[in-house]
């Protein structure tokens, strides 16, 4: 559940949010946590369910949660954060915060009811809810074709009278872009939005599930790489030379290794803590 | 006290509660204009106004979701279930999000909502008249209340909307058009308290929602044959109150418990099992509805579900099972 393939989603879509803005994602939170801003150090103890995580060890990937960072959680039911970020949303709009949520979920959760419904009170009610659909291609095994039937999944939103852009998500720059002007429309009062953000999942489904697409496929998937896609643009544009790429390697080299040592060092939560805060 | 029909009780409790809190919000189907499908929402709408009193589409999911992330938003929402057969379709966002939210965020957010919901058999057949309320009791993280007297409804349902998490309640169609006494200053009854509706020395009848209505009604029928039956209402059926049921039954020595909805799995079997831990040498008995749906016609339904003809055969029954109460029932 990792999220190569689709780090500029997380990290476009998070540049763009403030921290009072919330946002909600799917199981596969790990890209989408780092982006907002979780410590990589809390964020592996919580995937191993070590105390140090920011909701102590209890969440793990499929339901870590940071409101102090403006995670608001990943949920690991396939489209069951829709319907509660729409709820937020509504808390937003009658507390008149000003705040646009968000909710990253996959293209697996298009064919199913909870997103359909949640469009239907959205644009209703016009809550400040923005709807972004990371589109990697596959549920699982399943191609969205064979999951989804409308071919364009902006499409799902049109009947509502909801604004939906597709976008390519391995492009970190149209990413903050579309994401830029969907959030100053629904902060001025205009309704919810739908984004879909087309990328590559560059792994397998998950860590534990067998990589089914076929070899050559597989090999092509380099080119939608959008930390590569990145590093060349801005090499191209004169931003990024070697001796900064290095540099940055550095600084994410020191901060991997730091993350290491505050999870080895981290504790175990007491047992008896399975029975706290129900 | 003054006499208010239990709808009305509920409508007088939602709006204080409006009234005092402004993060209480409301939403469901025909709960606006209409007034809520048993009118226990009238005059809620035109007070309070079209944002804190939304009707919803027929969509339950998406009622329950919105609910949950109003509530772990900073709001307190309700939201209504108008035949808890449809809470079935909004079981996701209530279990699977709003009843862990507390735990699984270590305690960072949390889901204070009240989720209403109407059950019982009236004539509305198999998917409009179900009783789940074991299916709720199950699930950790949730409170789950079933008054059966106005004074009740309204007492609980005020705790229900101040209350830390998420919160199950559930009513019941024949209750409605019930009248009962409710306290004129404000009132609220804590959660995990049963009644003791009626003092009896021979046998505890434990029941709830519109059940404790029937048995009351079996108790007298009981008396009338020399068995003075207790008949303890739940209230709260979850949490239980445990200290109240084994009073109980240590003076009795016999409980039967009886629910609307089936016994497999059911209330009675929970409070039977929990409360044999808790008292030695307890007779048990239970009475549920037969194994079978709910039926649209009146016959087939009031064979399905218990009246207090079958409770007091089940009492009787019980009590004849019983060696050392046989020569008292016998007296």
């Amino acid at each position: 559940m990792l999220s190569r393939g689709e780090e500029a989603i997380a990290v476009g879509i998070c540049t763009v949010l403030e921290r009072t803005d919330p946002l909600l994602c799917s199981g596969r939170s790990i890209g989408v946590a780092l982006a907002r801003g979780v410590p990589a150090g809390g964020l592996l103890a919580e995937l191993i369910g070590k105390d140090g995580g920011p909701n102590r060890g209890r969440a793990g990937r499929a339901h870590i949660s940071m409101p102090s960072v403006g995670l608001f959680g990943a949920h690991g039911v396939v489209g069951g954060n829709l319907s509660v970020a729409a709820g937020i949303a509504l808390a937003q709009q009658q507390r008149g915060t000003g705040a646009v949520t968000c909710c990253i979920f996959g293209d697996g959760a298009c064919g199913a009811g909870s997103l359909h419904e949640t469009l239907n009170v959205a644009a209703l009610w016009r809550l400040p809810l923005l709807l972004i659909c990371d589109n990697n291609g596959f549920a699982v095994s399943t191609p969205v074709g064979k999951g989804v039937a409308p071919v364009r999944l902006t499409d799902l939103a049109v009947p509502f009278g909801v604004p939906g852009e597709s976008v390519d998500g391995t492009d970190v720059d149209a990413v903050v872009a579309a994401v830029a002007t969907a959030v100053a429309a629904i902060r001025e009062g205009q309704g919810p939005r739908f984004l879909e953000m087309r990328c590559v999942r560059l792994g397998s489904h998950s860590t534990l599930t067998k990589e089914e697409r076929p070899a050559a496929e597989v090999e092509a998937f380099g080119e939608a790489d959008p930390l590569q896609i990145y590093e060349r643009r801005l090499r191209a544009d004169g931003v990024l030379d070697d001796a900064g790429w290095a540099a940055m390697q550095a600084d994410v080299n020191a901060e991997i290794a730091d993350a290491e040592q505050f999870v080895a060092a981290a504790l175990w939560p007491d047992a008896e803590a399975a029975v706290l805060d129900v | 006290m003054s006499r208010l029909f239990f709808r009305e009780a509920i409508a007088r409790a939602i709006a204080e509660e409006m009234a005092r809190d402004e993060r209480v919000i409301l939403m469901g189907q025909d709960i606006g204009a209409h007034g809520g499908s048993y009118a226990e929402t009238r005059g809620l709408f035109e007070r309070f106004g079209a944002a804190r009193v939304r009707d919803t589409p027929v969509a339950e999911a998406v009622t329950v979701g919105l609910a949950a992330g109003a509530a772990a938003g900073g709001l307190r929402p309700m939201a209504f279930i108008t035949y808890v057969d449809f809470l079935m379709l909004g079981l996701d966002p209530l279990v699977n999000y709003a009843a862990k939210l507390r735990f699984k965020s270590a305690g960072q957010l949390t889901a204070p909502m009240v989720v209403k919901a109407t059950a019982g058999a009236k004539g509305q057949g198999p998917t409009h008249a179900q009783s789940l309320d074991p299916w709720l009791m199950n699930v950790p993280g949730l409170t789950v209340l079933a008054p059966s007297t106005a004074g009740d409804a309204y007492g609980l349902l005020k705790t229900a909307m101040r209350a830390p998490g998420p919160v199950v309640y559930i009513d019941h169609k024949r209750l409605f058009p019930l009248g009962g006494m409710v306290p004129n200053a404000e009132e609220l009854i804590p959660v995990g308290k049963a009644a003791v509706r009626r003092e009896g020395r021979d046998i505890t009848i434990v029941a709830h929602s519109y059940m404790s209505v029937v048995t009351l009604e079996a108790a007298k029928l009981l008396a009338d044959a020399g068995i003075e039956a207790e008949v303890i209402d739940l209230r709260s059926l979850w949490p239980i109150d445990w200290d109240t049921l084994a009073d109980s039954v240590r003076r009795t020595g016999h409980a039967l418990f009886v629910e609307e909805g089936q016994e497999v799995c059911g209330v009675g079997a929970e409070l039977a099992f929990g409360l044999q831990e808790r008292v030695s040498g307890l007779r048990v008995a239970r009475l549920g509805a037969r194994r079978t749906p709910v039926s649209a016609s009146p016959v087939l339904e009031a064979y399905a579900i218990p009246d207090a003809q079958r409770i007091v055969q089940s009492a009787r029954q019980l009590l004849a099972r019983a060696p050392a109460q046989q020569s008292q029932v016998l007296k």
